[in-house]
């Protein structure tokens, strides 16, 4: 295509800044915002406290932990140790059951298939310490693989009272504890700590229900927003104001923005409730076993989750603001954007999936999908199971899709904007985009 | 200088909006754009716009491809009314004459100068969804001028206004013109144009019919009208029976006759005087502006057009 000689200088800004800036001030100022700003925040923070509040529930949840050791004596007296201990710091007399296994294959399995919540493998090694492995069942939360770690500490230190002290040759030596998946996610390999998964998760729960609640909201404000423009009719004034580009460009930046804000503004209350959540558990007396809930929350992270929210989003308001052009009424609206809310959904699911640990080859697929890798991706990356190359080619692809949209957006948006009281088929959509833009 | 619509063509689907439209707007002139719905005007003011691209023909500004000119050339009003309904006026007034290059302070100025020109300053901190619709309607007046555009088109700017504020918009329209601004009036209020257009161009179906200085095309029919008072009651619908007479509009003293072109008025005078009447008033003029538009179109102006389906026998081709 070659450039048009006729064509005025009309660069894309600063026009773009000042559509973006009355969308942004608008939209900051209207009541609907501020009242989702504190219904979503409020959300946030409940889901951050979700751990607490399980915690509190499930105080007399029973978990049963096999005690596999390489002699019936230490078995036996880990057995009844972690009882006593685990019973006092975390939990009722009966919220433990600790049984006595021999068959370490067979435990595995009976963890793996969910009949055990953990097994727990003790040996001693030639200087008399013991090394201990945890094996964590799905159903076993972060806050009990700690009261586990605890438990080993006060089984170590008794056998040492017993067995090493009289002599006065042997300083106490700390058990080790390796804490092993027996059917939760790995990272390259190597299983993540179950305190870090749960942690993990649940910091991807919480982010993930918000990207998605934000970048559908936020698509919609977009839709609305046009479709609004073209009912009040103020459309036909803007359209000889500013080119398209230049409005549905700035429209997409300043509903962003105006998006970015009520983000933070949402997500700082709830970091700050998972930041605070052990002081807050010790205080309600569930014991110290809270997880650190942000473990998971390095700035490589943030960073990660920022850019796809900002990708994320822009490409489905770009769409959205194309879908708002072709309606003449904000009512008619729904019908036109279910699709793009469907395919949002369709993401946001595979997300929950993938964040559950299981990984098909069909959510590999999808991580790379531009409309579902701001959510599956991400969400492969909560539970550490990208390698750097995913990353570059997934992003790529949504920029690259972005770019795309962004070109077809505004040549819909231009005939769309003019399009009054007539359904739009898609053979009058694909003639909009495939004519001369004006 | 002047603004040269030369052969436009725009077609959507089955319809041929604009056929090969030519018309020639000089500059600093109220120029009147008469015709019925449908008959192309919007879309005329959209391609200069630059909202839609014509299928062919050029439209010029002192030589200049309109594609080139700045978008702040041009002011427009359109006929569909529409505003922010949640903003101020002012900060409405300041947004579109910032999307048209004005700075923010330069914005605030005009928009206030503006205000307190049409009578209406307490208006800026006011929401636009909280005016009426007239009011809100010269608010969009303003949104149109506050960036001091070279080109103003107007389409339809009186409808839906009362008298008074008529008035006022008459008047800015007037200022604007004596300050060397072009004016485009699209509209088929006949007696509008005829008050306020020096040119004027009619176009049917999408083809200009005739597009000259107002006067000129009045005469263009080369009919004649012939306004007759008589000094008391009198059964006067016998002069329809002379020939080449009709009359327009019929009175108990008075009537409004119609002559056909080659009709002498003087003979219609020497008729009534033959027949004893006595004259108080006797008065030859051009035929209005809506005689004119229906002898060169064949139906009035308030007939719609729209969607009228494209012609594609050039043999249907109504004369120019």
């Amino acid at each position: 295509m070659t450039p048009d000689r006729t064509a005025r200088h009309d660069p894309t800004f600063p026009n773009t800044r000042i559509v973006a800036r009355r969308e942004f001030v608008e939209r900051v100022r209207s009541r609907p915002y501020a009242a989702s700003t504190v219904l979503l925040a409020t959300l946030a923070v409940f889901v951050a406290f979700l751990p607490i509040i399980i915690r509190l529930a499930d105080r007399d949840t029973t978990t049963t932990i096999a005690v596999v050791a390489d002699d019936a004596a230490l078995a036996g007296r880990a057995s009844s140790v972690m009882r006593s201990v685990l019973s006092t710091s975390g939990g009722t007399p009966d919220s433990w059951v600790f049984e006595v296994e021999t068959d370490r294959e067979a435990v595995r399995t009976a963890v793996g298939e969910g009949r055990l919540d953990g097994a727990l493998f003790a040996t001693r090694d030639a200087s008399g310490r013991l090394d201990f492995t945890f094996i964590t069942g799905q159903g076993l939360g972060a806050d009990r693989t700690q009261l586990v770690a605890i438990g080993t500490f006060a089984v170590a230190f008794l056998e040492w009272t017993e067995r090493v002290q009289p002599s006065g040759a042997v300083p106490f030596l700390p058990p080790t504890l390796d804490v092993l998946a027996g059917a939760g996610p790995t990272s390259g390999g190597t299983p993540l700590g179950a305190g870090e998964i749960a942690s993990r998760q649940l910091l991807g729960t919480v982010l993930i229900v918000v990207l998605f609640l934000t970048m559908v909201i936020y698509g919609m404000w977009v839709a609305a927003g046009v479709a609004a423009e073209k009912e009040t009719r103020v459309m036909e004034l803007l359209i000889s104001a500013a080119s398209p580009r230049q409005l549905v460009l700035g429209k997409v930046l300043g509903i962003g923005l105006a998006g970015l804000l009520q983000y933070v503004t949402i997500l700082l209350p709830a970091v700050l409730a998972l930041a605070l959540q052990r002081p807050i558990g010790e205080a309600l007396g569930l014991g110290s076993g809270i997880t650190p809930p942000l473990w998971g929350l390095t700035p490589a992270f943030a960073v990660a989750y920022g850019t796809y929210f900002v990708l994320g989003f822009t490409l489905y308001a770009l769409i959205y603001a194309a879908a708002g052009s072709l309606v003449s009424r904000v009512e008619d609206l729904q019908v036109i954007a279910l699709p793009m809310s469907l395919i949002g959904i369709a993401g946001y699911l595979q997300a929950v999936i993938a964040l559950s640990g299981g990984l098909s080859t069909f959510l590999r697929v999808s991580s790379f999908v531009p409309f579902w890798s701001p959510f599956v991706m991400f969400s492969r990356l909560t539970v550490g199971r990208v390698e750097p190359w995913e990353l570059v080619l997934s992003i790529g692809l949504l920029v690259l899709t972005i770019a795309l949209a962004a070109a077809l957006a505004i040549r819909v948006y231009a005939a769309g904007v003019l399009l009054y009281g007539q359904r739009p088929g898609l053979g009058k959509i694909l003639r909009a985009v495939l004519s001369p833009a004006a | 200088m002047s603004l040269i619509i030369d052969g436009l063509s725009k077609r959507f689907d089955r319809i041929q909006a604009l056929d090969q439209l030519s018309i020639e707007v000089p500059a600093g002139q109220i120029f009147g754009l008469l015709g019925a719905n449908g008959a192309g005007k919007t879309t005329v003011m959209r391609i200069a716009l630059g909202v839609l691209r014509a299928d062919a023909g050029t439209i010029t500004w002192g030589g200049t491809d309109h594609r080139r000119l700045q978008r702040s050339t041009w002011g427009y009003l359109p006929e569909e009314r529409g505003l922010y309904p949640k903003m101020t006026v002012l900060d409405e007034l300041v947004f579109f004459a910032r999307l048209h290059g004005a700075s923010t302070g330069q914005a605030i100025r005009d928009a206030n100068g503006w205000l307190t020109r049409l009578r209406v300053p307490e208006f800026a901190s006011r929401r636009c969804g909280e005016l009426s619709k007239g009011n809100q309607q010269k608010v969009q007046f303003l949104a149109s001028v506050i960036h001091d555009p070279d080109i103003l088109l107007l389409d339809e700017p009186f409808t839906g206004l009362d008298p008074v504020n008529v008035v006022l918009i008459r008047q800015a329209i007037l200022e604007l013109r004596e300050r060397g601004k072009t004016i485009v009036l699209s509209t088929h209020q006949m007696e509008t144009v005829e008050a306020l257009c020096e040119t004027i161009a009619i176009i049917d179906l999408g083809r200009t019919v005739i597009n000259g200085p107002l006067r000129d095309v009045k005469r263009s029919t080369g009919r004649q009208s012939v306004i007759l008072a008589l000094d008391g009651p009198a059964d006067l619908s016998w002069l329809g029976d002379l020939p080449g007479v009709s009359i327009l509009r019929p009175g108990v003293d008075r009537v409004e006759l119609d002559l056909e072109p080659g009709t002498d008025p003087d003979g219609v005078l020497a008729a009534v005087v033959a027949r004893g009447a006595r004259v108080r008033h006797f008065e030859v003029a051009d035929p209005t502006l809506e005689q004119v538009f229906i002898e060169l179109v064949g139906h009035g102006a308030a007939d719609d057009e729209t969607l009228r389906p494209a012609r594609t026998d050039p043999a249907e081709e109504p004369a120019a």
